[in-house]
């Protein structure tokens, strides 16, 4: 009895080992395919600058394009917003200028950028609302953490001093309460993170917008390249959105949202 | 050609004003009509021009004569047998003739006839008759009729409501006897089709001929009809001649009506013509010399127009393969080519349009071709021609475009009863985008220009990145990261509930201590026993009893002594061979304080008595 239960636990330990082992082998791999993930994204970016210096516009937008599909990269949109723009396709330029603020809201490049374009094709910048502005102040992600983050704090200045049997001090307390109003902050911001995710871009030059989701509708505007615009709801190959212009259904392939669902 | 002109009675008297327009436009109705009947005797069959919608309907929406249906007091009808004699098994027409609107009469559904007689299939037609202006009204019921004994027959007189008064159909008598001379040849019409296994759909051309008599006189015909409700004919692409016609081995003069026709049902259907004898001219008969003889045209035997009736002519139409139609198909039928579509340019600007020009031909029929759908392209706005021109006004709105997008089309091939491909391709384009303007002048408030703004540079390195554009909080993840927290948080709630268990419960802690160390002390005693160290043994059996009862008492287990060891034991056991490996083992852990420990070798044989009461004692734990 006792020799098999000595042999059970040689029989673990060994297991043990061999886990180790295969942790250690997938993250050689798991480091090994985000290097060659990103050695893939710079060899399209570089692609992509060259063709834009030769002027080859459209190959150097989908080079860039396929890039920003393989790992978004802030001056990889910047890039294609440029080359959009080069190309005359405002609507897009804008949308990837915009997707850059996505990522980095502090890429000063792509504000500047933003700023000329809207200048240019004379369209507005998307109205926010207080909670939706508040968000822009830090990337989508770091809202997510610093939400976790401070309801944990909150809770664990609360709890773990019981737990481990201390006494509550003042500036625990303290820290729970700034803990807790941040948390606060960082949901309405949330909040807001998550309904710009509902802006989006008109793609094309007069793009119509439409009274039903019909091909046949009736056109009650037409939208400017990079106007932006709210999706409300889809229908087969359209879109409801709202406009500063007013409400109307505009097809998919005309409109694009920020943040790709 | 000398043309006798016999005089008439328009010609006699002075027409008033309406009357003479009416008899110039009838002398250039004949004048055209005799020259085309003189050039028609020797020519073939021409495919009719094609018409365009507006010159369509503008030939449809002409104004006409009214008719006069105001249903006057002289209403008249006849009724007559034609031929009035004939043998018997000879067939023979009953022919009722009323001078009202075929929609006025409530014309009874079956009509009595005498014995002796059966019927055959019946028609009726109106015809409205030029008399000055408006045209009168001209409604003819025929019955075939077949005597089947000899004798008089005489068809009774019988009234029929029209409008609100009522009208007598007089009596109408038929000789039948074998004496009769053979009638002759009644005057009829054929329907001659181009096909008779069709597809739904197929055009066709439907023909009525209308033989001259025996002794050539040629007559027209009027207000022809094709009976039969699974057909479309088409009025503009009716043609009518004067021309030869083959009646058994030799041809003869006939006036021939054609037209297109389109099954619009599939199935067996049966079709069959009918219409009004009148003579080509009012001038009066005219006589041409043409390779097949003296040709009469007009002054008809007949004074009075005669409703004829063709023999039905049965036709099968098979359904579509619908299944299998391709894309593009728009309802084609025939057999068609597809010329080499031409593009106006193959350089172009975005927003720019150029233009594709395609063409068919073909022997299907072209005035009801559908041409090609607009095809959807997310690349190129497409703008189809106003018909009858074919093409396609293309604009690229991207310069992604590198061909102009397939236009598909496809016709169904009645002769290889397949659909055919004839798809216009896209043809390669180069599409030149517009860049937008980099930069900008600023103007300050006096309207001068200040720094530019302009366009950043292309960025050197992708820079920040992040996994995806789509935000932590709406993906699926989100949810299982929020709820790692709250693991660690019931994590430490359960571990300071068990401390706190553990607390109240001290001898569970000492259990588990006990049974940890007793468990080591196996390991070195095991050891010992292996290397044969007998003192090493000796003392970690006698650690690991002191350790296993430990927590009965509780107390050190260095604090404890043989009798400890032994107290825990059971009677039976005290008394046993247990108890002996108990004392032996502590006697010779004793022994190390004696002034000259000795150790016995013969105590390495005790492992399986030590590992028996080891086992006894941690089942007591």
């Amino acid at each position: 009895m006792s020799h098999l239960r000595f042999t059970i636990y040689d029989l673990r330990f060994c297991r043990t080992a061999r886990r180790l082992g295969y942790g250690i082998v997938f993250a050689a791999l798991f480091f090994a395919g985000g290097i060659g993930h990103a050695a893939a994204t710079n060899d399209w970016f570089t692609q992509g600058v060259e063709l834009n210096c030769a002027g080859q516009f459209p190959e150097a937008a989908a080079a860039f394009a396929q890039s920003e599909k393989i790992q978004p990269a802030a001056g990889t949109l910047v890039n294609l917003g440029i080359t959009e723009w080069q190309r005359g396709r405002a609507g897009a330029a804008i949308l990837a200028w915009e997707q850059t603020r996505w990522i980095d809201p502090f890429d000063a490049r792509a504000e500047a950028d933003l700023k000329f374009a809207r200048a240019v094709a004379q369209v507005e910048e998307p109205p926010l609302k207080w909670f939706e502005t508040a968000s822009t102040w830090l990337p989508p992600n770091a809202w997510f953490w610093l939400a976790g983050a401070s309801l944990w704090l909150a809770v664990g200045a609360l709890v773990l001093p019981g737990i481990f049997r201390r006494r509550k001090a003042g500036w625990q307390q303290t820290l729970a309460a700034l803990a807790f109003g941040l948390f606060l902050f960082c949901l309405t911001a949330n909040f807001g993170l998550v309904s710009r995710t509902q802006i989006g871009f008109v793609l094309t030059k007069n793009a119509p917008l439409l009274l039903t989701p019909t091909r046949e509708g009736e056109v009650i505007t037409t939208l400017t390249a990079g106007e932006p615009a709210r999706q409300v709801r889809t229908r087969g190959d359209y879109v409801f959105i709202r406009t500063l212009g007013g409400s109307g259904w505009i097809e998919q392939s005309q409109f694009r949202l920020v943040c790709p669902k | 050609m000398k043309i006798p002109q016999p005089p008439t009675a328009n010609a006699k008297r002075r027409a008033p004003a309406g009357g003479r327009i009416f008899f110039r436009w009838r002398l250039l109705a004949a004048g055209w009509l005799c020259s085309a009947g003189v050039f028609t005797l020797l020519l073939q069959a021409q495919v009719p021009p094609q018409v365009s919608p507006e010159a369509a309907a503008q030939m449809i929406m002409r104004p006409q004569t009214p008719v006069d249906n105001s249903q006057s007091a002289n209403l008249v009808a006849t009724a007559e047998f034609d031929p009035p004699a004939v043998r018997p098994g000879e067939k023979t027409t009953y022919r009722v003739t009323i001078n009202a609107t075929q929609n006025s009469i409530r014309w009874p559904d079956e009509i009595s006839l005498p014995a002796g007689l059966s019927l055959g299939p019946s028609a009726r037609g109106q015809l409205t008759q030029p008399d000055g202006t408006p045209f009168r009204p001209l409604t003819e019921f025929v019955y075939e009729v077949t005597p089947t004994a000899a004798g008089r027959m005489v068809m009774t007189n019988f009234s029929v409501p029209i409008g609100w008064q009522t009208v007598e159909i007089p009596a109408a008598t038929l000789d039948v006897a074998e004496t009769n001379a053979a009638s002759p040849a009644a005057r009829k019409i054929t329907l001659e089709v181009s096909e008779t296994n069709l597809f739904f759909g197929q055009p066709f051309r439907v023909r009525v001929i209308f033989p001259a008599t025996a002794g050539n006189q040629l007559e027209a015909l009027r207000d022809v009809q094709f009976n039969g409700g699974g057909f479309l004919t088409d009025k503009l692409s009716v043609r009518q001649a004067i021309e030869p016609v083959g009646q058994g081995d030799k041809l003869v003069p006939a006036f021939t009506y054609e037209t297109i026709a389109t099954p619009l049902a599939a199935g067996p259907q049966t079709m069959s013509a009918q219409g009004f004898t009148v003579p080509p001219f009012s001038a009066g008969p005219l006589t041409i010399t043409a390779r097949t003889g003296p040709v009469m045209l007009g002054g008809a035997a007949s004074g009075r127009p005669i409703f004829l009736v063709s023999d039905a002519v049965h036709l099968n139409v098979r359904p579509l393969p619908e299944e299998t139609a391709p894309a593009g198909f728009t309802g084609a039928l025939g057999k068609f080519l597809a010329d080499k579509p031409q593009l106006s340019t193959n350089r172009v600007h975005v927003g720019e349009p150029l233009h594709l020009r395609y063409g068919f031909h073909g022997d299907g029929d072209l005035t009801r071709f559908v041409p090609p759908a607009t095809p959807r392209s997310r690349d190129w706005q497409i703008i189809a021609d106003p018909p009858p021109a074919t093409g396609f006004t293309l604009i690229p709105q991207t310069d992604e475009a590198t061909n102009t997008p397939a236009i598909p089309f496809s016709a169904f091939d009645p002769a290889t009863a397949s659909y055919v491909d004839l798809t216009i391709p896209p043809l390669p384009v180069t599409v030149i985008g517009d860049g937008l303007p980099v930069q900008l002048p600023v103007l300050d408030d006096e309207g001068k220009t200040t720094a530019p703004l302009k366009l950043s540079g292309l960025a050197p390195a992708p820079g920040k990145t992040a996994a995806s554009l789509r935000p932590l909080q709406l993906r699926g993840g989100f949810v299982i990261v929020q709820l790692l927290p709250v693991l660690g948080f019931v994590a430490l709630w359960q571990w300071d509930r068990r401390r706190r268990f553990l607390e109240a419960h001290p001898e569970i802690v000492r259990r588990r201590q006990a049974r940890r160390g007793l468990r080591r002390e196996k390991r070195f005693l095991q050891k010992a026993a292996a290397a044969g160290e007998a003192a090493a043994f000796v003392a970690h059996a006698a650690e690991a009893m002191r350790v296993a009862v430990a927590p009965h008492f509780p107390a050190n287990p260095h604090a404890l002594v043989c009798g400890d060891v032994l107290a825990q034991l059971n009677d039976a056991e005290r008394n046993g061979r247990a108890a002996e490996t108990v004392r032996t083992i502590f006697a010779a852990a004793d022994a190390r304080f004696a002034l000259a420990p000795e150790t016995q070798a013969d105590l390495l044989a005790l492992p399986a008595a030590v590992e028996a009461v080891l086992l006894t004692l941690e089942e007591k734990l």
